[in-house]
Order: structure tokens, then sequence, then C-alpha cells
């Protein structure tokens, strides 16, 4: 078990790594905060299921709390520096669907 | 087995934090730095299953808290910069 336990948490660890990765490989922040916003929490929920596995089930109990407090909040982070980076960005993109959706809610605001 | 995963985790903060300190926006650095401290929270999770210990697990939950704070926080201030200012968003450019 103990075999497993560790060869699951090398297994986040790389997924880690190609988060890391992600940052220097994309170009553009959107593609940036793509592959970090998604890569990074299921490294770490990977590497969370690898030390439940060793820890046993109080070790197990505390890091689902961790790992559930991850995944509800580093996607809204993320969204919300993604939204903050359309805002103040001149528009880049040939497509962007965004636009639309942004002048509809400040059409409703007023 | 966990020395290897706590030593690749290393190695992406390490990586991560490069992006920090040459990425040319402000945003950039902010999730490169939320990386660094997720390759940091699953380092402690290994190292809480190598010594056998629950004692520094509810460190995760505070640190997760965080993260999400300073990355709203940011985030916030970010966008409702003003005109003036000089603060780098993307590529170097000032807005």
């Amino acid at each position: 078990m103990t075999t497993v336990a560790g060869i699951i948490m090398i297994l986040g660890s790389l997924v880690a790594l190609m988060a890391a990765a992600g940052l220097h490989k994309f170009a553009t922040p959107y593609a940036r905060f793509h592959a970090a916003g998604k890569a990074s929490p299921v490294a770490f929920l990977i590497t969370a299921v690898g030390a439940g596995l060793s820890l046993g089930l109080a070790g197990a109990g505390l890091l689902a709390v961790a790992s559930a407090a991850m995944i509800l909040t580093l996607p809204v982070g993320v969204h919300l520096m993604f939204r903050a980076v359309h805002r103040t960005t001149p528009p880049t993109l040939a497509i962007d669907d965004l636009v639309n959706a942004e002048t509809r809610a400040r059409a409703l605001k007023r | 087995m966990t020395t290897i995963a706590i030593a690749i985790f290393v190695m992406a903060a390490i990586v991560a934090t490069i992006r920090l300190l040459l990425g040319p926006g402000l945003a950039e650095r902010i999730i490169a730095l939320d990386v660094t401290l997720i390759s940091f929270m699953g380092a402690v999770s290994v190292h809480a299953a190598h010594t056998d210990s629950t004692a520094y697990l509810a460190l995760l939950v505070v640190l997760a808290i965080i993260g999400f704070t300073a990355t709203v926080s940011a985030a916030r201030f970010l966008q409702h910069e003003k005109k003036g200012e000089t603060i780098t968003t993307k590529s170097g450019a000032t807005s």
C-alpha cells in the first residue's frame, strides 16, 4: 500500500510540474491561466489521494476538507483574474465572444 | 518515494517562481504565485505522509482559503485601477 501511495504522490507532483511548465510554454495570459488553473488543483487532488491512502482515515478526512476548499475556490479566483485581464487590456483576440456578454451586462446595469 | 515527490514539487515551485520573476504582467505573476503555493501545499501533504503525522494537515485548509483571498483581492485591484496609473497589465504595455 505504501508503494502505491508513493507512486500516486509522484504522479501528482508530475502534474504540478506540468502546471508550472505550462506557465512557460504558452504565450498569452489566457492560455497561461488555463494551464495553471486547471492542472494545479488536479495535481493537489492526486497528491491528496496518495497521502490519504498512506495516512489512514483521520488524515484522509482533513485532506478531503482541504481538497474541497481548493476545488471550490481556485476556479473562481482564476476566473476573476481572467475577467480582470479581459477588462483592462485592449482587445487582441480575433473572435471574442465575451464582448457581447460584457456589453449586455453593462446595459442591464444602467 | 516521498522524497522523490517532494523533490519534484520543489522543482515545480522553482519553475513557477521563474515565471513569477520574469512574467511580463501583474496577472501572470499572481497566477505564478498561486502555482507556487499549490506546489507548497502538495509538498506539505507528502511530508505528512512521509512522517505519518496529521499535525500539519490543518495548514492546508488555511493555505487554500488564504490563496483564494489573495487572488480575488488582486483581481479586484487589477480591475479597478485608474487610467493614469502605470501598472503593467500585459506584455509591458502600461494602461
